[in-house]
């Protein structure tokens, strides 16, 4: 084990660590304010096939960011109507979306498995703090996206924790009828945060597609989405403790081709089992903990809205 | 929209699901047909040619009613644990565990008579498939654990469980590498009915239409009535609900498992990573579509699986297999907004009328 492997594993562990905290800091945002959205693998794959298709086509990173994240917003939609407008069950029309994005992106994506990436998220260049040995080397030699993604895990914190609006988005995942009494409206709140759930999964998925392994296949989401939504629970619907879950699940996933090079005679395919297990333990120690005291997850998750019903 | 509103209809639209599902179906042509324009495709040709290749020859209903019996399966499975307001989203991993169990049993004693070795097979997929669901119920009915992320954990675990297996201890030595188990000795295929269909068919018909009479006649049936609708009730008349959501949780993992086994013996010749096929995930949408009733499970399950086969067809014309796949969730959410309206209307809000705005 030598430093130019370790480096390899730290540039590795962020660049995982990106992809699943874009996604999972959509979906908390998202569950905060009582929805949950089993489509986070499927808006994903809309928006990393949507980045790679705008990239090859202009060239521009950047571009193919900005069409990625409003294409899957706008795919969550359908979720967003179901689910919220039209009181559809959750996980039903999550799964569904899920579904109909991995099939939308291999059908619209067809033409793109065999083109070469045009555009990608090169490492920012610091200048001197990049030339610092092995903080220079990784932390400082973070792509734009990277650093996007820790931009917004702050202003995500501050939103929910210090503003008017994150407690109006709390308010309606804790108890909808009681934020409706308060002149909220529910149905707007929860359809935004739906949509920037959307939003950052798209962004998540044109990671992967321009940063991480440039290029498009069917199946290159590879069920990342399932973990960032096993990472919200893992970091129990806090934008800080998921970027922590993030930077550990990336982890992982980094040590599964390294795992020889380093010795150890497991076979990855084990190892890759464990942010999974890891999620169940910590769904069990937080429901044992919460007999106690009150739960950590918003209370109002998974259940429909209709004023009528109230 | 903003001035719009949902208002509750004082009488539900009569046929609600079955109109809600070929509304449905109805949507989702017609959204396909637009994606088949834009990509180059006559839709007719392609429609005609998955309804041919899926309904309309002996050899096609073989191939429909075959795939019906795993989509069957698991959306009996999943509407099991919603009779008691559980989600098991795990019935993808259940269907894998369900195979692993039954390719052992082939493992072991691969010299058993079929008539011996089929019935252990499916057993071990049973039990397979009920092993997988376990940590989940005692999870839920001890722990008051969300049943949801759980099982749908263990799908991501048993996934990896398969793919070590067939690229570590269960390799086949002759099979040039490729990450695929043996092949499991010749009597253990289960006979076939006619063309491609085998008797995974009655097996799978018996079980959900014998769970259906179970359900609305038995007296335990009468007993998860009562508990899937109130709890209080139940506790009441001395139904312990502990019990109940563990019992009826790992029922749904035996179900899933079953049908794990029965494509293990039935359609394929070992066991591979794609066993399950997303099965397990569209056995969600055949138990929605069916409003969790075992009856409308059966034929929902045929109907996508009639997708499912022309879908496979049209790759031969150049159609994305993914077509199918597009198909499948266009028509939950075409269902998903027929169903709404059957019981909800669209209104201005100037014009709600009085006690039903709060």
């Amino acid at each position: 084990m030598n430093q130019e492997t370790l480096i390899g594993l730290f540039i590795s562990v962020i660049e995982f660590g990106t992809l699943l905290y874009l996604a999972a800091l959509g979906e908390t945002i998202a569950e905060k304010s009582g929805v949950l959205n089993l489509g986070v693998e499927g808006m994903m794959a809309m928006g990393g096939m949507t980045a790679f298709w705008v990239g090859v086509e202009t060239g521009n990173p950047w571009m193919a960011l900005l069409a990625a994240m409003i294409v899957a917003a706008l795919f969550s939609m359908i979720h967003g109507v179901a689910a919220v407008v039209m009181g559809a069950d959750q996980v039903v029309s999550g799964l569904a979306l899920t579904i109909l994005g991995l099939g939308l992106a291999a059908f619209l994506g067809e033409d793109l498995v065999s083109k070469r990436p045009e555009a990608r998220f090169e490492s920012v260049n610091l200048g001197p703090l990049s030339d610092i040995p092995w903080l220079g080397e990784t932390l400082f030699s973070m792509s734009a996206l990277s650093w996007l993604a820790v931009v917004l895990g702050v202003v995500a914190w501050l939103v929910l924790t210090r503003t008017r609006a994150g407690l109006a988005l709390r308010a309606v995942g804790e108890s909808a009828a009681t934020a409706d009494a308060a002149g909220t409206s529910v149905v707007k709140i929860r359809l935004i945060a739906v949509a920037i759930g959307g939003a950052l999964a798209g962004a998540s998925g044109a990671h992967l597609t321009l940063a991480l392994a440039p290029g498009w296949s069917e199946g290159t989401t590879a069920g990342r989405g399932w973990i960032a939504v096993a990472l919200v629970i893992f970091g129990a619907w806090q934008p800080g403790r998921v970027l922590v879950g993030s930077l550990l699940f990336g982890g992982l996933i980094a040590l599964e081709p390294r795992l020889q090079t380093f010795g150890v005679e497991v076979s990855p395919i084990l190892l890759s089992m464990l942010p999974y297990l890891l999620t169940i333990g910590v769904l069990i120690l937080l429901s044992v903990r919460s007999r106690n005291r009150p739960s950590v997850a918003p209370a109002a998750i998974g259940i429909a809205y209709r004023r009528e019903e109230r | 929209m903003m001035n719009m509103r949902l208002v509750r209809r004082d009488t539900p639209l009569a046929g609600g699901q079955v109109r809600a599902f070929v509304v449905g179906l109805l949507i989702a042509l017609l959204f396909g047909a637009v994606l088949l324009i834009l990509s180059g495709h006559s839709p007719i040709t392609v429609y005609s040619k998955m309804f041919d290749s899926a309904l309309g020859s002996p050899r096609g209903w073989s191939a429909t009613l075959t795939r019906a019996v795993p989509l069957g399966l698991a959306g009996l499975a999943v509407a099991v644990a919603g009779s008691m307001g559980m989600w098991n989203i795990g019935a993808e991993g259940q269907i894998i565990a369900g195979a692993i169990g039954g390719a052992w049993i082939a493992r072991i004693a691969p010299e058993l008579p079929g008539p011996v070795l089929i019935p252990a097979m499916l057993g071990a997929a049973v039990l397979g498939g009920a092993f997988l669901a376990l940590g989940p119920a005692l999870a839920r009915s001890r722990l008051g654990v969300n049943e949801i992320i759980t099982t749908l954990m263990l799908n991501e675990v048993a996934i990896r469980v398969v793919r070590y297996l067939v690229n570590g201890p269960w390799k086949d030595p002759e099979g040039n590498n490729f990450p695929i188990a043996p092949e499991l000795p010749e009597q253990s295929a289960l006979p076939t009915l006619f063309e491609r269909a085998n008797v995974g068919v009655l097996i799978a018909a018996v079980v959900v239409i014998g769970f259906g009479l179970w359900a609305s006649r038995s007296a335990w049936g009468y007993e998860l009535k009562i508990a899937g609708s109130s709890e209080k009730t139940a506790e009441y008349v001395g139904i312990s609900m502990r019990a109940k959501l563990f019992t009826v949780l790992v029922l749904s993992g035996a179900i899933a498992g079953l049908a794990g086994g029965i494509e293990l013996t039935g359609s394929s010749s070992r066991l591979v990573e794609g066993v399950a096929n997303g099965y397990g995930f569209t056995g969600i949408i055949v138990a929605a579509l069916a409003l969790m009733r075992p009856s409308g499970v059966a034929a929902v399950a045929v109907a996508l699986g009639a997708v499912q086969i022309g879908g496979e067809a049209i790759q031969t014309q150049g159609v994305p297999s993914a077509t199918s796949n597009i198909l499948q969730a266009l028509i939950l959410f075409g269902a998903l907004t027929a169903a709404v309206f059957s019981e909800y209307r669209l209104v201005r809000s100037a014009a709600v009328p009085s006690g039903a705005a709060a």
